[in-house]
């Protein structure tokens, strides 16, 4: 915006966000393929053999199906913040340099070896997955700095690489594979939002609420590097330190998301934008507001997942990029003057 | 905190086949205005770099106030020294008031929000450049010289005793260049500042700069004789006032262009001669005579 | 590096805020609760599975089925709870259930497990031979006290399918390639029911065991295996004679298999023969039908 963001501001702008947050929570739980009301699920669970279904259905499978919702939102709106900073370009997204193909290979593994150990109470899929894209980002992220100075050409180049021999790595695994066990696999890829347990989400938001405080404290330094790497040395910013931290968390929260929740895209891409379309780039907003936004938009796009055909649910992939595509281009228009890489 | 730049024989080569600076050694007083000047791709950029810290020399050694570069954490060197490189628009749009606080990053408190010095460095920064106007504006809506002006007031507003810039008025208009060393002038004489700028422009330089390293100028007698030894090559280059340095002899060997050398007042001025150049005979200059360091 | 050690502070402080509430929610209801021995509110996930209840006299009990699940007719009065694939776990929830019964793959003991999570019951049955079959339905004949129905209705099979097969057993059986997809060309393999209801009917499976249930396959081992019948279960449940006739133009290219010579191309329309179910008798039958017509010339 026009002024310089203060604290005062940037308090302002997070309560009132944080604020729509939880509204838009409050009012998607109570909206389903089957009506629930809120009076009635306040009655508790009832007796066993009587039990009360607006209680359960609200508070064990709504309730904890938003709030992942929200979660896995900010995770992936944060990333994707992060890694357009880091790439200095606006389509990059959270899965741009090898998640989402380690994640499916990880999920892959899982499937075909037949574990059925829990980890947790988690299923071996979203531990391996999560091992997945953990390890393939490494990996990209290592095959990028021995490519040498020029470095995000190199990370870019690495995670086209390693995502094309994933990807066909999964494809020959998946000609090989019984046909059921491929169909559940492809189900999970596609992004599912099923009610995971309490102390999933509270370690699952721990993380990711860490991982934005972390990206908040490095904020000035994020922005000093969309001038570059040589500007921002100037500037007193210990570029190497920035970029590692910053995509160590990323790719941290990111994994975490997938884990919980399978591959959901334009999360990640779009939701940085429209934040910098209406608030401006400063890192310090674009943390804290993105999630937020993040959250919100996963948790619409969810509602309607589960409720345009019911009693049928659409993968919520597929809503995110029905909704997500043509409220972006609406938002872009509106806004194009502000945009200098369309110019 | 004076700001005072010593090189010794410094070399560099960016791989180990070529060299581009060898054996330079000079020194930069506290508040001078030095302009480096030379040819294409006799390492002017280079040397830039290595004076702010982005390089590493190969032998020698640069000290920024009697201690050397490498002993500087990236943050200490940016409270001392700041660069002004050409001016662009980068992928993320932000408003110029946001770009120069950015100068600030060193000094931020614990939450990484400017204080209310911050924000007053930054107006007078704004201020100084002429660049108030534009603050609410984004830096893709401005021209390339206000732009410039903008990367200015931020290295301004760093604060710091040295300032360092590669060619800030290349794509300037003749108001723009004027008034960007004339900026630079005076933060040297009412702050202080040391001033390193690297520029093509040597009539300038010889206006506003007291002294000017030319790299690329012949050797003058030394006390050692002049080896013909390989190894004991050293870059050609010669540093002292201005208007020893820039001897019509000096430029055209230097250049390998003929100019026409004059004087208005105490102004010196040259104007390069190429083929189509009208006949002019040419005033006799004195010859130059400098010691290099 | 204040703000760093102060926020790595907070987050251990979270973390063990959460194993304190939550502790390590090992799946609490890992032992195995005991079977019920009745039930009054059934959900079927899988149409096999509601025509295996109703074949039991449950109807009543029934309270939701799947979409796929159109068989027998009174299962359209029933609250739909999602698709096989993607089940409505709300749904399943509001019908109030006792007893949810979901078959054995992935996706559906994932449902299965959700719900044991939140507290319901679930009975997961593995239906993939015919032995499984006959173990499955009296699993759920003691689960609601249809014991006696579940006994009678197995022998009732079993019995046919002796008679059937009595009658079938002349030397040579009848070699059938059974496509399920056109295009890529995939096929039932040794190791399904369907192979197995082929065998009950007299036959045997053009193609060698493979790795795959439904093996995708190439033009080669089409004309190389020499079937000399070839089955398609029906796309859909309309027009039988157009998609016969269409069935004939499509394999006619593969001129020299016997099937294709003799013109021995059937569609079998109904999901007697793509479901494993109570109806197993009735698609073990067409299918006989199919392979030694002269047998039931009458």
């Amino acid at each position: 915006m026009k002024e310089l963001l203060t604290p005062r501001k940037l308090v302002i702008r997070v309560a009132s966000a944080g604020l729509a947050l939880v509204a838009v929570m409050l009012v998607c739980s109570l909206i389903g393929a089957e009506s629930v009301s809120l009076k009635a699920a306040f009655y508790g669970a009832g007796a066993p053999g009587a039990v009360n279904p607006d209680y359960e259905i609200f508070v064990k499978v709504r309730l904890p199906r938003v709030i992942l919702a929200t979660i896995v939102g900010a995770a992936l709106a944060c990333s994707g913040v992060v890694f357009q900073a880091l790439l200095r370009n606006p389509l990059a997204d959270p899965y741009i340099l090898g998640i989402s193909s380690g994640a499916g290979l990880g999920t892959i593994i899982a499937v075909l070896s037949g574990f059925s150990w829990t980890l947790w109470g988690r299923s071996p899929i979203a531990v391996f997955a999560f091992v997945g894209a953990l390890g393939t980002v490494w990996l990209v992220w290592f095959i990028g700095r021995l490519a040498g100075k020029l470095h995000v050409t190199g990370l870019l180049l690495a995670g086209v690489v390693v995502n094309a021999f994933f990807s066909a790595v999964i494809m020959f695994l998946i000609s090989v594979a019984k046909s059921e066990k491929v169909h559940a696999t492809i189900f999970w890829l596609m992004g599912n939002m099923i009610e995971e347990d309490f102390f999933a989400l509270w370690i699952g938001g721990g993380c990711v609420l860490g991982g934005i405080l972390a990206l908040f404290n490095i904020s000035p330094q994020l922005n000093a590097l969309s001038f570059g790497e040589d500007d921002a040395k100037s500037i007193g910013v210990n570029t190497a330190r920035t970029q590692t931290i910053a995509f160590a968390i990323a790719a941290f929260i990111t994994a975490v998301a997938v884990s919980l929740s399978g591959l959901i895209g334009f999360v990640g891409l779009i939701v940085p934008h429209g934040v910098r379309l209406v608030f401006g780039p400063d890192h310090r907003q674009l943390f804290p507001l993105s999630s937020i936004m993040g959250a919100i938009f996963l948790v619409v796009a969810d509602t309607l997942a589960r409720t345009i055909v019911a009693p049928a649910q659409l993968p919520v992939g597929v809503v995110t990029a029905i909704v997500g595509g043509p409220f972006f281009l609406a938002l872009l228009v509106k806004y194009s003057r502000k945009v200098s890489w369309l110019a | 905190m004076s700001g005072i730049i010593e090189v010794e024989h410094l070399s560099f080569g960016y791989t180990f086949q070529s060299t581009i600076l060898k054996d330079i050694s000079f020194e930069v007083k506290a508040g001078t205005f030095l302009a480096i000047v030379g040819p294409n791709g006799a390492g002017k950029t280079t040397l830039l770099n290595l004076l702010c810290g982005l390089l590493r020399p190969e032998a020698g050694s640069i000290r920024i106030d009697a201690a050397r570069i490498k002993s500087y954490s990236v943050k200490e060197l940016a409270q001392i020294i700041a660069v002004v490189r050409q001016e662009f628009v980068p992928v993320f749009d932000f408003t110029v008031t946001e770009v120069v606080s950015m100068a600030r990053t060193p000094y931020l408190g614990t939450f990484g929000f400017e204080s209310k010095t911050d924000r007053e460095i930054v107006d007078e920064a704004l201020k100084a450049t002429d660049t108030a106007q534009f603050a609410p504006r984004s830096l893709g809506t401005l021209s390339g010289g206000e732009r410039q002006r903008v990367f200015i007031a931020r290295a301004l507003a760093q604060n710091t005793p040295i300032l360092l810039l590669d060619e800030p008025t290349s794509f300037l208009d003749l108001k723009h260049q004027v008034g960007i060393y004339d900026l630079l002038k005076a933060a040297q004489l009412e702050k202080g500042k040391t001033i390193v700028a690297v520029t093509h422009d040597i009539n300038l330089a010889a206006q506003y700069c007291d002294v000017t390293l030319l790299l690329g100028g012949t050797e003058l007698s030394h006390a050692a004789p002049q080896s013909q030894n390989a190894t004991q090559a050293r870059s050609n280059y010669r540093v002292g006032k201005t208007k020893d340095v820039f001897s019509p002899e000096q430029i055209e060997q230097v250049f390998g262009v003929r100019v026409f050398a004059g004087n208005v007042g105490q102004e010196k001025f040259f104007i390069p001669l190429g083929k189509f150049a009208k006949d002019i005979r040419q005033i006799d200059n004195k010859p130059a005579g400098c010691q290099p360091k | 590096m204040n703000k760093w050690l102060a926020l790595s502070l907070i987050i251990l402080c979270w973390m063990a805020a959460g194993f304190a509430i939550f502790g390590f929610q090992q799946d609490q209801n890992r032992n195995d609760t005991p079977l019920p021995t009745q039930a009054d509110r059934i959900i079927s996930m899988a149409p096999n599975l509601t025509e295996i209840l109703f074949a039991l006299g449950l109807d009543d009990e029934i309270v939701g089925v799947t979409l796929g699940s159109d068989y027998p007719s009174a299962t359209g009065k029933k609250t739909k709870v999602g698709t096989f694939w993607q089940p409505n776990i709300e749904a399943v929830i509001a019908a109030k259930p006792d007893l949810v019964i979901t078959l054995g793959f992935d996706q559906q003991r994932n449902l299965a497990a959700r719900l044991k999570r939140i507290g319901y019951n679930s009975l997961i049955l593995d239906i993939e031979k015919v032995s499984e079959l006959f173990e499955a339905t009296k699993i759920i004949g003691a689960a609601t006290g249809k014991q006696r129905e579940a006994n009678e209705l197995v022998s009732d099979i079993t019995t046919k399918l002796n008679k059937l097969s009595a009658l079938v057993s002349t030397n040579g059986r009848v070699k059938v390639l059974w496509v399920v997809q056109r295009e890529p060309l995939r096929v039932a393999g040794r190791d399904t029911f369907v192979n197995e209801m082929i065998e009950l009917a007299g036959g045997e499976n053009a193609i060698e065991p493979t790795m795959h249930k439904y093996p995708p396959i190439g033009a080669e081992q089409v004309i190389a295996c020499k079937p000399d019948v070839i089955i398609e279960p029906a796309m859909d449940q309309k027009d039988p004679v157009g998609q016969q006739a269409n069935a004939l133009q499509y394999w006619s290219k593969f001129e020299n298999v016997p099937a294709v010579m003799n013109k021995r191309i059937y569609v079998i329309a109904g999901d007697t023969v793509s479901r494993l179910g109570p109806r197993l008798y009735e698609g073990t039958e067409t299918i006989a039908q199919c392979l030694r017509p002269e047998l039931f010339a009458d």
